[in-house]
């Protein structure tokens, strides 16, 4: 249920966010949204990377399709990597480890804080 | 154990993050790049996507509208002309800002900056010419002489400044994006660069060449393989024209030593062959309608973005519609509710080589006359991208720039040329096509083509009032006859050029007898024009298909001269393909192949048509043999030219047994039908190879037109094998990678009658539906509608917007 809790805001947050936000201030969102979350580390990979990837999916399909540009198509055989689908494959792998690696650093950073508290808690 | 492992994974996605946001060898960083929000994805939506009701441009006297038609052409509706130009460099830069910048950072010699180390000597020639010193000249000569021009270039910047200002990263060019750099902002002095890119693309010499040649062949013999006017001259000027005017006195020295050293040097990149261009008028004596026609198309190097931008450009005084440069102010190419004008290239040798004889190897003085004259220093920095800057110091004299010296260019240490030429003057070129957007008549038009020095252009003129008018403008050097074909001593005062021909001696005419002015970079007047005229590139085809087919038509219609720019009539073949088969005729051909071509060569009816296969045969059948004639010029040792094709067809016809066709390193003598035959058996053999490689040989497939993106690596942008027929030479000018860049026909009647095109679109955007759009319509000789608009018509409307503060 966090999981799920946690991909959404993560998803929300890189739609709205993500218009103003550079790539990599975005990854500091992310992982301060998976720091402040009870999510267990590997939970929150998936969370972020899910949460950032399929946005990123979803965002480079909807510009492909709703425009019917050749861009992506072109873009795909400058970089040698075929057409406008494998780009944005690409461009969704990118944001899943992205958003996942700042989710998990976020989580991991928890981790710490957490058990600390408990040490207090039961003391 | 926690710390460690969140610190490991910290590491890991820092380190992440870090490797991709930088670029990685040629790779530009991938997370910004692909980066749905920012990267290249928004780059995908048109321009009609991100319409927008207003846009915020400051500095503006009153509101400016802005209506775009369905091919996304602006039409600025202004108060005055510094609004107008503030919009006008506002909304070119909204569609084309990449390629201004690259285009002028590549006339400054500034392409390292982007690209890296690969371009140094691009960037160190384009300097050592001269070009952005130039434009320094031009620049003070504007703040100086016209401050209202000045005024109006700056308005134009900050249009141009106040656009990257707002630009948001998602919508920055995708160019920037991919080779990872940003927008500069726009400056008068780019725009002046701009212009003189202009002459950089359309003029060359062969000074370099025509020295070695004059050692190697001989005077005589030089002159008869190079005759000064061809045979059948059909000059731009109609012959006969009477010069009234007492021509300006020129002195020849008694003696001339040229410089006699043999010259091994590279020859400076010349403009491509089949850069050049049509452009006539009609009168109403010889249309359908009574009223005049003009048509014009330059042809260029075929890239995207295209060099050109259509536009209305509207104030309460004057409309003016056509061609833009992305960077200039105004329309080039165009017309407005009373005129019409055209450009075609004029060039008549412009550029001269002085050789210079230092002092000593400090190079501080050179020598001149009996006095030793001081040389200026110009370092010129070029920062180049990942590395640290490259200090290059050019000598100027007052000639004008040491292009080769012993840093550059050459192996010979005393090699030391300086560059004379006329785009180191201060100069107005601006000015002109200002000028042009608000012409009433043809003494408003002469008087705008008096600030016009280079490169010099042949501009044709109608007006609604009935005259059509020619005229050959640029500042061209007083010289005697010879003077500046050959590389000059520059130590002999007398090797000077003595002055310049005043504006109204250059040749020029106004509503001729024929009915029609024309021109296509022919030989400008015939031989009673009374000053010394040089140049190897004249055009010896186009302009007599052009003034034959204009001669002979009548109840000219619009549609008649759109077929005229269309015209695939290959002048050439239709000369030189009799001459070739005769000369063959002795051959016994065996070869069932053979017999097939030479089939389809006898019932060709000379048209260059996409789906024709002769003009492939002939094509090749003529390069091949015309290269065995001069083949042995390519062991000469040093950069020549070779006898142009007019020439060589003629000695093919008239003096087949000549000795000029001998090969001095063969036992045998050869004689015009052995290079007719091998020429043939070397074009079986191609089509051999073609046939079963490529297999089609039609006309189209053959040539492969090609328009290719400014960066040549970014190959999906360019758009290749584009099926349409011409070829250099024929006034359908499309060859591989040359042609018309721009079309246009106007008939100047009550209303303004208008067509253009040209081929790439109006998008400077790969992603944009109107990147290429023209390209198809422009392939098959068709146009869109280029008919005024006005503010409130919303017929055929794709949106409008209102520029304000």
């Amino acid at each position: 249920m966090r999981f799920i809790l946690l991909l959404l805001v993560l998803a929300i947050a890189t739609v709205l966010l993500n218009p103003f936000l550079q790539f990599w201030m975005m990854m500091i969102v992310i992982a301060v949204v998976s720091a402040l979350s009870k999510v267990k580390p590997m939970a929150a990979f998936f969370a972020g990377g899910l949460g950032m990837g399929l946005v990123w999916l979803a965002m480079s399909m909807y510009l492909m399709m709703s425009t019917g540009s050749p861009l992506a198509d072109r873009m795909g055989e400058l970089m040698g990597i075929g057409n406008g689908i494998m780009l944005a494959g690409i461009t969704s792998i990118l944001g899943f480890l992205l958003g996942g690696f700042s989710a998990l650093s976020g989580s991991t950073f928890r981790n710490i804080w957490r058990a600390k508290s408990k040490n207090i808690y039961r003391g | 154990m926690k710390y460690i492992g969140f610190l490991f994974v910290l590491v890991l996605t820092v380190g992440l993050g870090f490797l991709v946001s930088i670029p990685l060898g040629s790779i530009p960083p991938i997370a910004p790049l692909l980066d749905p929000f920012h990267g290249f994805w928004p780059n995908s939506q048109s321009e009609h996507e991100l319409a927008q009701e207003e846009l915020k441009l400051s500095n503006l006297s009153a509101p400016v509208t802005v209506v775009y038609d369905q091919n996304l052409i602006p039409h600025i509706f202004a108060e005055n002309e510094a609004d107008l130009y503030r919009a006008q460099g506002y909304v070119t830069a909204q569609h084309r800002l990449w390629q201004m910048d690259f285009q002028t950072m590549a006339a400054a010699g500034r392409i390292s900056e982007i690209v890296g180390s690969v371009a140094l000597d691009l960037d160190r020639i384009t300097r050592r010419k001269g070009l952005a010193y130039g434009a320094e000249l031009g620049l003070k000569h504007l703040q100086e002489n016209d401050p209202q021009t000045y005024a109006m270039a700056e308005a134009y910047a900050d249009g141009v400044n106040q656009y990257i200002d707002q630009l948001e990263t998602a919508q920055l060019p995708v160019e920037y994006k991919i080779l990872n750099y940003k927008p500069e902002h726009w400056s008068t002095y780019k725009s002046l660069l701009l212009l003189k890119y202009m002459s950089d693309m359309l003029v060359g010499d062969r000074d370099l060449e025509f020295s070695n040649l004059r050692k190697i062949l001989g005077q005589e013999m030089l002159d008869k393989l190079f005759p000064a006017y061809p045979s059948q001259l059909d000059p731009v000027i109609e012959s006969g024209k009477l010069w009234d005017f007492e021509p300006v006195a020129i002195s020849k020295p008694d003696s001339i030593d040229y410089p006699s050293h043999p010259l091994v040097i590279d020859p400076l990149p010349q403009p491509a062959e089949g850069a050049g261009s049509n452009n006539w008028a009609v009168s109403g004596s010889k249309t359908k309608n009574g009223h005049p026609i003009l048509s014009n198309d330059p042809h260029l190097g075929l890239n995207l973005p295209s060099l050109w931008y259509a536009m209305q450009l509207t104030t309460p005084e004057y409309s003016a519609k056509g061609a833009t440069l992305p960077g200039a102010l105004g329309v080039i190419s165009g017309f407005n509710q009373n005129i019409a004008w055209g450009v075609t290239n004029a060039t008549k040798d412009a550029r001269d080589w002085y050789k210079i004889t230092f002092q000593n190897q400090s190079r501080k003085a050179y020598k001149y006359g009996k006095e030793w004259k001081k040389t200026d220093f110009r370092i010129e920095e070029i920062k180049i991208k990942g590395q640290e800057a490259f200090l290059d110091t050019v000598v100027y004299t007052h000639y004008g720039p040491v292009v080769y010296d012993r840093s550059f260019g050459s192996d010979r240490q005393d090699v030391n040329f300086a560059l004379k030429w006329t785009v180191h003057m201060g100069s107005n070129e601006q000015k002109t096509f200002m000028e042009l957007n608000k012409a009433k008549n043809h003494s408003d038009y002469n008087e705008a083509l008096n600030y016009y020095v280079a490169p010099a252009q042949n501009f044709v003129f109608a007006s609604r009032s009935g005259d059509i008018a020619m005229r050959i403008q640029g500042k061209f050097p007083l010289k005697w006859e010879g003077q500046g074909k050959f590389f000059m001593d520059g130590a002999d005062p007398r090797m000077e050029w003595q002055g310049y021909i005043p504006n109204e001696h250059n040749p020029s005419t106004l509503n001729p007898d024929r009915g029609f002015v024309s021109s296509a970079n022919q030989h400008p007047t015939d031989q009673t024009y009374p000053y010394y005229v040089f140049d190897n590139s004249y055009e010896h085809y186009r302009n007599r298909r052009l003034n034959s087919r204009l001669a002979e038509m009548s109840a000219i219609t619009v549609d008649d001269m759109k077929a005229l720019q269309f015209d695939d009539y290959y002048t050439l073949a239709s000369e030189a393909l009799p001459v070739l088969m005769d000369l063959l005729a002795d051959s016994t051909i065996t070869d069932p192949k053979a017999k097939e071509y030479l089939a389809s060569l006898k019932s060709w009816d000379f048209y260059a048509d996409p789906n024709q296969k002769a003009p492939t045969l002939f094509h090749i059948w003529w390069e091949e043999t015309h290269q065995h004639i001069w083949k042995e010029w390519k062991e000469f040792g040093a950069p020549v030219v070779k006898p142009n094709n007019f020439r060589t067809v003629e000695l093919l016809k008239n003096e087949a047994d000549s000795s000029v066709f001998d090969l001095k390193k063969t036992k045998q003598i050869e004689k015009a039908k052995d290079h007719v035959k091998i020429g043939f058996e070397m074009m079986l053999e191609k089509m051999k190879k073609w046939e079963t490689e490529e297999g089609d040989y039609a006309w189209a497939a053959y040539k492969k037109t090609s328009i290719q993106h400014l960066v040549p690596q970014f190959s999906s942008f360019s758009v290749k094998n584009v099926y349409t027929g011409g070829g250099s030479g024929i006034l359908n000018a499309t060859s591989g990678r040359n042609g018309a860049s721009w079309r246009l026909v106007v008939e100047l009647g009550e209303q303004m009658n208008a067509f253009g095109i040209y081929p790439g679109g109006q998008s400077g955007n790969p992603g944009s539906k109107f990147y290429g759009n023209f390209i198809p319509i422009w392939a098959n000789g068709e146009y869109v509608d280029f008919k005024f608009r006005t503010q409130d018509q919303t017929e055929g409307m794709l949106f409008k917007t209102i520029l304000k503060d």
